[in-house]
């Protein structure tokens, strides 16, 4: 279908990319609404967007990709820590999301279902990385040139001392090792829960388990790091 | 309510993920408890620190870029339907554990049949080239021969092997609503080494961009022909559709991040107008009024974002 019978099929209010109003109740712990809403706030109707898309009408799908691959890449950013494997794994997710859009059947809403795919898709990055040597906590960019996470830790309010920025990079540098020292399932449910602010409801639908599992997972997780912390004090 | 429970779920308190009534109770609970005050106090300290850890925001050229790529592979790929998604997806039949015995003989069988089936191919082939006809002859000698690329002789026979190219310079006449004419002046857009046959080319194509096949032949020149004036006329030809199809519209927030002409980067922002309340032009825009090294680009996106509606 080409982008004029796209714009027909979808009312222009909805098709031209504008971020709308209202959230995603109920996915989001409200302790960090921020993480995730931006992208979310203005998803428009999945399910006619998902049925365009299973006739083929690519752009459909891709107005579908939109609405949730801000939060798909940060996600494999935070995992990988390299823009490079991120974005191998934003498009892995997509491709495969695409391909298999035909089986979709509307059991799960299609955030779960994209967050199932790619969670699987960095748990197994995961494990491959796991059994390589330790690395230290660099990140690269999409040119493959080296950032160092740590490098970015400074406190730019007026009055910051050069001693509390270097305390808070040696934090960060504990947090790096210790995150790493997580097992692949213990690491991704952490930073679903952590950093992404996500339900454990919507975590245990993403890695295809139960409620009870993710929170014993999250336990362990949370007792491995406070370890780590504490004994590096 | 005890201790013992409080300090088992204080995390899930942090976290919001206690029922109400739970988490009113724990809550009165920490009031007369100092030692499970003390816990909370400490897990609240504990996700404090968690927070040193800088945050890695994904960036608009990132995401723009990312974007660009899987459309790009999009391109490509296809929706496996009925049978095919089980066929097509060896990975998902593989972590299916119950049919992994079923799938090795699957694929032992298939690749038995395939070994036979390409050992008689081989053996057909061979004798196949033996007797060239009169007529393939003719028709090989008429061709314009542009070069001989090897010769060999089979050891112990009469057998030549004879590997060439050929040339027939061949012309067409059509509207541009044709479809061959679209498919050459499309192949003439994305390959061709001359500069001034694309730029015809793109000046033909500009014609017609309400299709969608030539508006994405019109967003590859945009992307990536290597002549400014090829990219620039084609910025003008998809424009108008910049609010309306998300691949123009990408392409263009490219363009405005990346390219290296500031003519066709200003050409870029001027045609972003009227889309600025999008994210991800917002995100471009935010971006280059901070930090861009071009006076222009830098004021003239500071100037689009403040006449912006405030969007919450």
């Amino acid at each position: 279908m080409s982008g004029e019978a796209m714009v027909a099929a979808f009312p222009s209010g909805n098709y031209d990319g504008r971020e709308g109003l209202q959230g995603i109740s109920g996915l989001i712990a409200p302790q960090r609404t921020g993480a995730m809403l931006g992208q979310n706030a203005g998803r428009v109707n999945d399910a006619e967007l998902i049925r365009e898309a299973q006739r083929g009408n690519r752009a459909a799908f891709e107005e579908l990709v939109r609405q949730y691959d801000q939060a798909v890449l940060r996600l494999a950013l935070r995992l990988t820590g390299s823009e490079h494997d991120a974005k191998d794994i934003y498009q892995e997710a997509f491709l495969k999301a695409y391909r298999n859009l035909a089986g979709f059947r509307f059991e799960s809403s299609f955030y779960t279902w994209i967050y199932r795919i790619v969670t699987n898709l960095c748990l197994d990055y995961l494990r491959r990385k796991q059994t390589r040597k330790e690395e230290p906590p660099v990140a690269s960019d999409a040119d493959g040139q080296e950032l160092n996470l740590l490098e970015q830790v400074a406190d730019e309010r007026p009055g910051a001392s050069p001693e509390r920025n270097l305390m808070q990079r040696e934090l960060a540098a504990r947090i790096v090792l210790a995150l790493k020292k997580l097992t692949p399932r213990e690491r991704i449910v952490f930073e679903m829960k952590h950093y992404e602010g996500l339900r454990l409801r919507t975590i245990g639908e993403a890695l295809n388990t139960t409620e009870e599992t993710v929170k014993n997972t999250l336990f362990r997780a949370t007792q491995k790091l406070r370890a780590a912390l504490t004994n590096a004090r | 309510m005890n201790c013992e429970w409080v300090q088992q779920n204080v995390t899930l308190y942090l976290y919001n993920e206690l029922p109400d009534d739970e988490r009113f109770e724990l809550e009165q609970h920490a009031k007369r408890c100092q030692e499970c005050a003390a816990v909370i106090g400490e897990f609240q300290g504990f996700h404090q620190q968690l927070d040193a850890l800088p945050k890695l925001e994904v960036t608009p050229n990132l995401l723009t870029s990312a974007r660009m790529e899987l459309q790009e592979r999009l391109e490509t790929a296809e929706q496996l339907q009925g049978w095919r998604r089980f066929v097509m997806d060896p990975v998902a039949w593989l972590h299916r554990w119950r049919f992994s015995p079923v799938l090795a003989a699957v694929i032992f069988i298939l690749g038995f049949g395939a070994g036979l089936g390409t050992m008689y191919r081989v053996v057909g082939s061979v004798r196949g080239a033996v007797g060239m006809s009169a007529t393939s002859a003719q028709a090989h000698a008429e061709a314009s021969i542009s070069g001989i690329r090897t010769i060999q002789q089979e050891a112990g026979t009469n057998q030549i092997k004879i590997q060439y190219d050929k040339t027939t310079p061949e012309q067409v006449q059509g509207s541009l609503s044709d479809p061959e004419i679209q498919q050459l002046l499309l192949y003439a857009t994305k390959n061709n080494y001359n500069s001034g046959v694309r730029m015809d080319s793109v000046d033909v194509l500009r014609q017609k961009p309400e299709d969608g096949r030539i508006r994405e032949g019109l967003v590859f020149a945009l992307r990536y022909d290597s002549n400014p004036g090829v990219r620039l006329k084609a910025l003008e030809a998809v424009t108008p559709y910049v609010r309306g199809d998300i691949r123009v519209r990408n392409a263009v927030v490219e363009a405005l991040l990346n390219d290296n002409n500031p003519g066709i980067r200003m050409g870029a922002l001027h045609a972003l107008e009227a889309s600025r309340a999008d994210t991800s032009v917002r995100q471009a825009l935010q971006q280059l009024a901070k930090d861009d090294p071009n006076p222009y680009i830098r004021t003239e996106s500071r100037k689009m974002l403040t006449s912006m509606p405030e969007i919450d």
